[in-house]
């Protein structure tokens, strides 16, 4: 008797040698063509789209994506007549009624005085002082953990967001012309803040610092708490309406949403719409774009569904002689589900590569618009999946027909 | 497996017809591990549907048929398979070899599942048959009785409790048939086999217990 494996061995070669008969290299090679263009094409789209995205992405974690900040237009006529350019409760309420519209924010300000002392150079350095404002919007709209956003009344430190802008026009304007050495926004959240607060009789000087730049908030952002908490220690007291909201939205490209804001006269802070448009397209073009990719792909699925079954009905009753010599269905798979894994994974690789052979060609561009691209593993990781998907539809068809052929008609 | 029991056995095709006296169709039959049993026919009377039912590639009868008191109908596809390369070695009428393989290719892919014969063996059996210069010829090339040697060497490939042959010598001469009778009775010898054989007028000769008339 001859040793088990090599047994195997030669009865896999001879399984082969028999069952390769009818197989089409046309038809395989066609199947792997239109398989590896739909599959490259869906992982290339998914890919560019982790790679441009980052440009549409502001990189202020500590804001929450798609909302707005909206104001009412100033006009001559108003500054001259003292018109309002608060929104009024009505106003507020129609604005959340709306569709786009998932939630509203009020940004109140502070009612008393503000005086803010910016140390630069340490003990004994020069100290630079200016008037100030604060506003506060409600903590959900901000997304720093809750240590770094809060107010303790018996430890007051006031944690301050600042529009990045104000940085640049110290750094380039101010600083430049007086001398005063520029400062990164590593150091100046470490640099000496002080407010001074005064109203209602009260008198303070609290610390102050700084844990992030926004390039959406034109404004300098304390947490509500402690607009609450000063207001009321220094403030005279007098309740006044909002005069710019936050509203989070669906989507900040919405054509109504425009219509409406245009109609109400309202002002869009930033070009979040125009980017918001931008974004809509890009995932709507990348959207079409997956979607031939799909098509294609299950084409090609069919293609080979449609060889394989071809196939098995030529080897019919070869398949069936050996199931005869008590060759199970799982065995006289096998040959046919090696192939065609062998077959998807060539395929998947090949996709992969060309995929970050393009991705390397359109890179620089990118690159130049200032952003590195995004991870590839997604990417890789889709086309994992749907490969693994199509796979596993063909050898579930493999086995289903070969089961078939277990009981022989009459 | 020790007996293969029919039960009131028909296949599909002969329901409605008038009782034709077969010794096996709708009958109490049992096939016992050990001993040897010849079913004569004619043609068209269902010998190889008999065959196909006991080797569980066909299942259009009515009645039923027992691998030791199991209706055979309950197997499950491993149950079968283990059942063609342990219990029962088949050889069909129509010898189901590759045509596109060797002689010995088509020996090796059913010795490779059992692993029962070396190389040597098969070589020796096929010299006693007078096939040994045919080996590495492809089978498509063989006559027909050369075909019908090469099947019954490999029928014998496998350990087995029941032999079952369907027309084995149609396509020999006296002496190769009584070559192959003796083959397949040493074979069934050292295994405790009991042999079921088909035959339409010219029965391998073999010493036989119980002879039905299908």
């Amino acid at each position: 008797m001859s040793n088990k494996t090599g047994n195997d061995n030669s009865s896999k070669g001879l399984m082969w040698k028999l069952l390769k008969k009818h197989i089409s290299p046309a038809q395989l090679v066609g199947f792997s063509l239109a398989s590896l263009i739909g599959l490259t094409i869906v992982i290339l789209a998914v890919q560019f789209h982790q790679d441009v995205r980052p440009i549409f992405n502001d990189e202020e974690s500590f804001i929450k994506k798609d909302y707005l900040i909206i104001t009412k237009a100033v006009s001559t006529a108003g500054t001259l007549l003292g018109g309002n350019n608060e929104f009024s409760p009505e106003a507020i309420a129609d604005i959340e009624a709306q569709p786009w519209c998932r939630k509203v924010g009020k940004f109140s300000s502070n009612d008393y005085s503000l005086y803010a002392t910016l140390g630069v150079g340490g003990v004994g350095g020069r100290s630079m002082g200016t008037m100030l404002f604060f506003e506060s919007i409600p903590t959900e709209f901000i997304d720093v953990t809750d240590s770094d956003w809060k107010f303790n009344p018996d430890r007051p430190e006031i944690p301050v967001i600042m529009s990045r802008d104000y940085l640049s026009l110290y750094n380039f304007g101010f600083a430049a012309s007086q001398g005063l050495p520029q400062i990164s926004e590593g150091i100046v959240s470490r640099v000496p803040l002080e407010f001074t607060l005064r109203g209602n009789g009260n008198y303070d000087t609290l610390k102050g610092r700084i844990v992030g730049f926004s390039n959406r908030l034109n404004t300098i952002v304390v947490p509500e708490d402690f607009m609450r908490w000063s207001n009321e220690r220094y403030g005279s007291g007098i309740d006044r309406n909002p005069s710019r909201l936050i509203v989070e939205v669906n989507s900040p490209g919405d054509v109504k949403m425009q219509d409406y804001l245009n109609d109400h006269g309202y002002q869009v802070a930033g070009d979040k719409m125009q980017q918001g448009k931008a974004q809509y397209f890009l995932t709507l073009v990348v959207t079409i774009v997956i979607i031939v990719g799909i098509i294609i792909s299950l084409l090609s699925f069919f293609v080979l569904m449609l060889s394989i079954y071809l196939l098995l009905q030529k080897n019919t009753k070869k398949l069936q002689d050996l199931l005869l010599l008590g060759y199970s269905p799982a065995q006289v798979s096998r040959t046919y589900i090696s192939m065609v894994v062998a077959i998807n994974a060539a395929v998947l690789v090949l996709a992969i590569i060309i995929m970050l052979l393009a991705r390397a060609y359109y890179l620089p561009t990118l690159q130049a618009l200032g952003t590195s691209g995004g991870t590839v593993i997604i990417a890789i990781v889709v086309a994992i999946i749907i490969m693994a998907l199509i796979t596993t539809g063909n050898i579930i068809a493999i086995k289903r027909k070969i089961n078939a052929l277990w009981i022989q008609g009459a | 497996m020790n007996s293969i029991t029919l039960h009131n056995t028909l296949p599909a095709v002969f329901a409605g017809r008038p009782d034709t006296g077969s010794e096996i169709w709708l009958r109490e039959v049992k096939f016992e591990r050990g001993k040897h049993y010849l079913i004569s026919a004619e043609s068209g009377t269902g010998k190889s549907s008999l065959c196909s039912y006991i080797y569980g590639y066909r299942i259009d009868y009515s009645g039923t048929m027992a691998f030791d008191g199991r209706d055979i109908k309950q197997l499950s596809v491993d149950e079968w398979c283990k059942v063609r390369t342990h219990h029962i070695a088949y050889l069909a009428q129509d010898m189901r070899l590759f045509p596109e393989l060797t002689a010995m290719e088509n020996i090796q892919l059913k010795n490779s599942i059992t692993g029962h014969k070396s190389t040597q063996e098969i070589v020796a059996m096929m010299e006693q048959l007078g096939i040994g210069e045919k080996i590495d010829s492809p089978v498509a090339r063989l006559s027909i009785g050369q075909q019908q040697r090469v099947a019954i060497v490999r029928t014998l490939c496998q350990p087995c409790d029941f032999i079952l042959l369907d027309e084995p010598v149609s396509h020999l001469d006296d002496a190769n048939n009584a070559i192959v009778a003796q083959m397949v009775s040493d074979e069934a010898a050292r295994q405790g086999a009991g042999i079921i054989s088909t035959s339409v007028g010219n029965n391998v000769k073999i010493t036989v217990d119980k002879e039905f008339k299908l």
